[in-house]
């Protein structure tokens, strides 16, 4: 019988909520693979779906985090190519069973269990996700939509208030919806997943709001704003054939002319309106590939041909990751507007009854799904009036889930009204609380996986950890009860930092640390308490000040977090900057009117944004509504004083001004290339052979004809295993005798770090270690001061940093005292940038359709590759192989690849001044940033100095998600490979061996390759010549990577952009370079390139081990 | 003890036991409203019935109510127009009585202007803009009215309607009767609703996905109903009743039964619904191969307007 199927199926809770941890870590080898045995037998006939997803995330541990402990780490085992493509075309039952015989075959490895677990991982997720989208089908109410499948079944029509027209225009439809925030949702227990398991656990407490942004008003010259429901969306009959979509905020707007326009959510920024098209049936879901067109159907769900719907939607300046559920809230408004205006709710106008908000809450999960985003059941809190209590609800007979899971897909809202929560208590947390948003614009996704994750894992904390939060939310009620304001703001704050960071410690970081300190420090017993709004702290977040205090802390939160931002915005990843809000708790819910005549006008930015087209059209040939709404305008322009400054500004919209700014920006870009080191004559000769396809993506390769095979561990050494001990003494006493410096490459933008955000990799605070934050950059010092303590000698430490590193990296080091770091610190500037170019359609395509990729979730697939169709159009039009130049400038550069960061040494003088100030120095490690486990290591050191290489290059057994080429026999001879040079990607599966990205450089050595001496280092012109030469003979990589935009109020865009790279791994390709290959442990080897890595990196005791290599400063 | 709720079966045998005056409720009165708005003049529209003989929309309805057994049927007609209407039922002698609707607009208001002649007993009622082609079961009326008379309650005949019709008729929602094939016990009622309500009102077990009973435009009506109608039409006389929201009402504290015809309904009011409903009677009667051949001569000759040959 097996253990742990035991425990998934119990009927004792307290054995079905034991952890995983404490079996797995007193279990042998051959004990965890029988439960592996046993857990798959199980999930694979297992008929309820929470058992055999718990199965399913047992099993991606088991092989994530206490198989590999267990196994012989220098059995090696290259992974199926056809395993992995399987993985990547998520067919994970294929795939597992794939890895499952290699496994039989081979035995278990290193490799094989990192592809089972990230295989399970999927697998369970992709079970989880499958059943929301089964419940949310099955909402009744919501089923028709899908079984709906010609345009001539359309069961709606208009409602007939909308069609009563006085004069030539229709009456305007107006929605306005607040937003929500919480006061705790008892541990992320609103997550589908968790609510739907254990509804006796999920529980918010959930509060509408109005909003303003403090100051916006005074800023536009218009006063005082007071806070309003921050979302308003409208709806009216248009007299053209189409429906019309605006998102007046993001100055978007689209004629649809075919149903399949409705299904395409990534062409432009009304995805979002689109999915609520869908999911309040105005055009079904079943409707999707139809292929007609639009008129047809909206003349009979209107009833007059040549008749088309409007639909405006506008949120009040609230930026993105506002953590009030903003997106979801705009949707509900969305569906509930088109809901009324075809009938499916009572009342056209005024508020829903409670059958009604439930039922818009289920079709805004179905719309966010639509979409390809997601959020909690509590989202749409804001359909709902005041203050709410959401519970999770048992699934009963006659529900869809019944039978499947414990809970409902929707929880149950309870209204807590004045005799819950008197008036004065609501007062009173107004009278407190300042509402702000502090900037960063994060993606929760991941936050939210972990936590299922863990919740299904019952991890022994974090279980705890959720107890206690159900605890909070219980105190957190009753002080809200008894109008105890700084009781509450306490037990916030207590909850953020006790329960919400022992159950994901992510949620908190180095910016609200920082924020929370400093507003204690100047507000001191005034500041009452934090308090985390949504899903992770950084953008909404609230603070709870004695009512003294609340004016004055609202106007210095501002400078608090602007201040804070400025010096931390290099480090981390702001979208914005930080704003204030004044708040207003919204008792009514989402709320709709008629508005008729002269009262019929949109919002301000709309006559803006289309006006201006309407205007450059001949009157003549305006139709009679657009005439109408031109006049209903320019009568308000004329008539109402709040509106009369409108005239202006549209002036100035109608007026050519994007060329000025255009020009503006190229400006400033212009002299930033001048001050650098562009070398213009390669930036022409690249964009020639690009244009010409002579370089790109698929050039990138080596001759098929030539011969890749893979390296075993007998040919290369293995320190996995021990190292002669004369090789370890050699090592102890170069490092006594201070013969070995280190080099970080600190120089690359981290594009995957942070999604091209254009923050300093090597500066950001991302984890919590030895008691506070720490960087990259100081850990890698913090190595190299332990190392320097242990050997009683210097360790002189350079960093190689680049236009778009120097100045921040170097600012931070000023400001810490170099970490603490007690060594000889040398900042190698490289100067050398290249210009970003708009991608060649060719490359795109080669990118997106002949590389191998990780395919999403069905829905968010459709959205991406529509966003691709989108991008390819983006580059045709804009001029493929143009500069890029439409983005801050410093987005707009690129640096020119690793291989540049050594020899900049050489041409910056650091290396000649770094030798002649350490002379004993003979070895340099080098080593990227975010590896952090890669310490002096006397055995390696010294096997290295024994054999007499010019280079020893690390490497790590390869893991499924190590892509990127890696140490391969070319011709007989080896050497690294990047990914983008093998001529065929499933030779890259067939490579056991990965590259960490260290090497131990013989100074000398590595000196005379590039025709030098140290001597010869004095020798500017020379030095310029030999890294020139050297520079040609390795080769030139075009590759893709994406650039964020920003715009808006934190919104970003993500563009692929075209530059060009050399590798210093290329440099084991030389002849006369003598190179030698070490495969060492994947804990000092693995780098971080993803954030998604950190929760697996700090709980497969990675994070431990890079710790017990510091010494902190 | 109130037989009345009790399923219908059981309730039947005990009051034939107990021989309960219910039991056999007599119908004698029969309505059809034919004033409504828009489609005031469909009822004089004629038609060739199912016989292949020509005669008025009109006449067919009041040929199917008597043919119920009930003996005097009263014709609601537009105010003025009674001798128009009379002229369009010609040959029924003095069962017809036409009472003009002179009062406030409006489906319920027919109903309640026939208040004096129907007086205190069951009536059955038909509206006037349908006219119907019968299954097996002979005339559709008579089976509602002999469940009515039987149960001794409400009956109306529903018909199993696809989501995207629902939107112009009255939907119930209910329950089989147990042993008792196509009867319903009706728990809602609801005025052309959208499919995503009748989702979570109005579903009826035993329906293909997407289906609804929705009403066939035959009920047998008691007094009860005539109570509450008039009721509701006071309390609120701006928005006025309707007859659904009476007879969810009807459905909430009394027993009120559904049974679903084996003819077909077809609706004179929408776009070419005079049309269909013409070619259903043909299609069912003696003249069918004459009309099946009108059209496919019809198809062979008008192709489809943008050049795709017909049927695409």
């Amino acid at each position: 019988m097996s253990n742990l199927v035991d425990r998934i199926t119990a009927a004792d809770e307290t054995l079905r909520d034991e952890p995983l941890s404490r079996f797995c870590e007193g279990a042998g080898l051959n004990e965890l693979i029988a439960e592996c045995r046993a857990l798959d037998a199980f999930r694979a006939t297992s008929e309820n779906l929470y058992q055999r997803v718990r199965a399913q995330l047992f099993l991606s541990a088991i092989y994530r985090y206490y198989l590999p402990d267990l196994l012989d780490a220098t059995r090696g085992a290259s992974l199926p190519y056809d395993g992995v493509q399987l993985l990547l075309d998520r067919r994970f039952e294929e795939a597992i069973r794939r890895f499952q015989q290699v496994q039989e075959r081979d035995g278990p490895s290193e490799s094989i269990a990192s592809a089972l677990a990230a295989a399970y991982h999927h697998l369970g997720f992709q079970t989880l996700a499958d059943q929301v989208r089964r419940s949310v089908r099955q909402v009744r109410g919501n089923r028709w939509m899908f079984r709906m499948g010609h345009p001539l079944d359309h069961p709606l029509t208009i409602h007939p208030a909308l069609l009563e027209s006085a004069s030539a225009g229709y009456p305007l439809l107006a929605e306005a919806t607040p937003v929500r925030m919480d006061l705790s949702h008892s541990g992320w227990s609103d997550i589908f997943f968790l609510g739907m398991d254990y509804p006796q656990g999920a529980r918010v407490l959930n509060v509408s709001i109005d909003l303003s942004v403090r100051g916006h008003a005074a800023a536009q010259g218009a006063g005082v704003s007071r806070p309003r429901p921050p979302i308003q969306t409208f709806l009216r009959v248009i007299d053209e054939p189409l429906l019309r979509l605006v998102s007046v905020d993001l100055k978007a707007q689209a004629d649809l002319t075919l149903v399949d326009d409705v299904f395409d959510f990534g062409r432009d920024h009304l995805g979002l309106l689109k999915a609520a098209v869908i999911a309040s049936g105005l055009i079904p879901a079943g409707l999707e590939g139809c292929g007609l067109a639009l008129g047809p159907l909206l003349a009979r769900v209107i009833g007059k041909p040549g008749h088309g719907l409007e639909l405006v939607s506008s949120v009040n300046n609230i930026p993105r990751g506002s953590r009030l559920a903003v997106s979801t809230n705009l949707l509900a408004s969305l569906i509930a507007l088109c809901m009324r205006a075809t009938r499916q709710a009572a009342s056209l106008t005024g508020g829903l009854d409670e059958k009604e908000r439930r039922l818009v809450a289920a079709r805004a999960i179905l719309g966010e799904w639509l979409g390809g985003s997601g959020g909690g059941w509590q989202d749409s809190g804001g359909v709902w009036p005041g203050i709410k209590l959401i519970e999770g609800c048992l699934a009963r007979e006659g529900d869809p889930e019944f039978g499947i899971s414990r809970g409902t897909l929707l929880p149950r809202h309870r209204l807590l009204g004045p005799e819950e929560i008197p008036d004065s208590a609501r007062q009173r947390l107004q009278d407190s609380l300042v509402l702000v948003h502090g900037g960063m614009a994060q993606d929760v996704g991941p936050i939210l996986e972990m936590v299922t994750e863990r919740y299904l894992l019952r991890s022994g904390r974090e279980w705890q950890a959720r107890q206690q939060a159900q605890g909070m939310l219980d105190a957190i009620l009753r002080a809200f009860r008894a109008g105890d304001i700084a009781e509450l703001g306490s037990l916030t704050h207590a909850n953020f930092s006790g329960p919400m960071r022992t159950i994901i410690p992510w949620a908190g970081n180095a910016y609200t640390d920082l924020l929370i300190e400093r507003v204690r420090r100047h507000f001191g017993g005034r500041f009452w308490g934090f308090w985390m709004l949504g899903g992770m702290a950084g953008g909404g977040m609230g603070f709870v000040f004695d009512p003294t205090a609340k004016e004055e802390a609202s106007a210095a939160l501002g400078e608090i977090m602007t201040a804070t931002k400025r010096q931390l915005e290099t480090a981390l990843p702001f979208a914005m900057d930080p704003v204030v809000y004044d708040f207003a708790i919204n008792e009514r819910g989402t709320h709709a009117e008629l508005l008729n005549g002269d009262d019929a006008l949109l919002p301000d930015d709309y006559y803006t944004l289309c006006v201006p087209p309407l205007l450059r059209q001949p009157l003549s040939s305006l139709t009679r509504g657009q005439r109408h709404g031109l006049e209903v305008f320019g009568k308000a322009t004329r008539t109402q004083p709040d509106r009369a400054p409108l005239a202006a500004v549209l002036l100035d919209h109608l007026l050519p001004q994007e060329a000025a700014e255009r020009e503006e920006r190229h400006e400033s870009l212009t002299p930033l290339l001048a001050s650098l080191s562009f070398d213009e004559g390669l930036h022409e000769t690249v964009r020639t052979a690009l244009r010409q396809g002579r370089l790109g993506l698929a050039q990138n390769s080596l001759p098929s004809a030539w011969r890749f095979e893979d390296v075993s561990a007998e040919e290369i050494v293995d320190a996995r295993r021990p190292l002669s001990p004369a090789a370890r003494a050699i090592g102890e006493d170069a490092l006594r005798a201070g013969a070995a410096a280190v080099l970080t490459l600190a120089g690359g933008a981290g594009t995957r770090w942070t999604g091209g955000a254009g923050v300093v990799k090597a500066i950001n605070p991302f984890i919590h270690m030895g008691g506070a934050w720490r960087t990259f950059l100081e850990i890698q010092l913090a190595r190299s001061a332990r190392s320097a303590r242990q050997w009683g000698s210097r360790v002189p430490h350079a960093v190689s940093t680049s236009y778009l590193t120097h100045g921040p990296i170097r600012r931070t080091l000023e400001e810490t005292s170099n970490y603490g770091y007690p060594g000889p610190l040398y900042l190698s500037e490289g100067r050398g940038v290249g210009l970003r170019m708009v991608p060649m359609v060719r490359d795109l395509r080669f990118l997106w359709e002949q590389t191998s990729q990780q395919l999403l979730d069905e829905q968010k697939q459709k959205v991406r590759e529509s966003v691709r169709a989108a991008l390819v159009q983006w580059a045709a039009s804009a001029g493929e192989g143009s500069d890029y130049r439409e983005n801050l400038p410093s987005q707009c550069l690129h640096p020119i690849g690793h291989w540049y960061e050594f020899p900049n040494m050489l041409l910056n003088g650091v290396l000649r001044t770094l030798l002649a100030e350490n002379p004993s120095v003979r070895h340099i490690q080098l080593l990227n940033v975010d590896t952090l486990g890669a310490s002096l290591d006397p055995d390696l050191l010294g096997q290295h100095i024994d054999s007499g290489a010019a280079l020893t290059v690390e490497v790590i057994s390869r893991a499924v998600d190590d892509r990127g080429g890696g140490l391969s026999k070319v011709n007989g001879r080896i050497r690294l490979v990047e990914g983008m040079a093998l001529p065929d990607e499933s030779l890259e599966y067939r490579l056991s061996y990965y590259n960490s990205g260290t090497m131990w450089i013989d100074v000398d050595q590595l000196l005379t390759v590039f025709g030098l001496t140290r001597q010869a280092l004095a020798d500017p012109g020379r030095v310029s010549r030999a890294v020139r030469e050297t520079a040609a003979r390795v080769p030139t990589y075009i590759t893709i990577k994406d650039v964020k935009k920003r715009w808006g109020h934190g919104q970003e865009d993500v563009f692929p952009v075209s530059q060009y790279e050399k590798i210093w791994g290329d440099m084991t390709a030389l002849p006369d370079v003598k190179t030698q290959f070490t495969i060492v442990p994947r804990k000092r080897g693995q780098q971080l390139k993803q954030v998604s890595q950190l929760d697996g990196w700090l709980r497969d005791g990675s994070a431990a081990y890079v710790e017990s290599l510091c010494d902190w400063g | 003890m109130d037989l009345s709720r009790g399923a219908g079966t059981a309730a039947a045998s005990i009051n034939s036991l107990l021989g309960d005056p219910r039991k056999r409720m007599k119908i004698s009165k029969g309505l059809i409203t034919a004033a409504g708005e828009p489609h005031r003049r469909i009822p004089l529209q004629t038609l060739v019935d199912s016989g292949g003989v020509t005669r008025t929309v009109l006449s067919m309805l009041v040929s199917e109510v008597l043919g119920s057994g009930v003996e005097r049927v009263c014709v609601i007609v537009p105010s003025g127009e009674e001798a128009v209407y009379a002229k369009a039922a010609e040959g029924f002698g003095d069962a017809l009585h036409f009472l003009p609707q002179d009062g406030p607009p409006g489906y319920a208001q027919a109903i309640l202007r026939a208040r004096g002649f129907l007086g205190t007993e069951p009536f059955v009622h038909l509206v006037g803009d349908h006219v119907y082609v019968r299954g097996r079961e002979g005339n559709l009326a008579q089976r509602v009215v002999d469940l009515a008379a039987e149960e001794g309650c409400c009956v109306s005949a529903v018909q199993p309607t696809h989501e995207s019709g629902i939107g112009r008729f009255g939907v119930v929602g209910g329950r089989p009767l147990a042993n008792r094939r196509f009867i319903y016990t009706v728990d809602s009622v609801l005025e052309k609703p959208t499919p995503t309500v009748a989702e979570e009102c109005l579903a009826a077990s035993g329906l293909r996905a997407g289906y609804y009973l929705a009403f066939f435009g035959i009920h047998v009506f008691t007094p009860e109903f005539l109570e509450i109608l008039e009721r509701q039409t006071a309390e609120a006389p701006e928005q006025g009743a309707t007859v659904s929201s009476a007879l969810a009402e009807l459905a909430r504290q009394s027993r009120y039964l559904a049974v679903q015809s084996e003819g077909r309904r077809y609706d004179l009011g929408p776009k070419y619904g005079l049309l269909r409903s013409q070619l259903a009677l043909t299609l069912n009667g003696p003249d069918r191969e004459e009309l099946l051949a009108s059209l496919v001569e019809l198809l062979s000759i008008h192709s489809a307007p943008d050049g795709r040959p017909s049927g695409e």
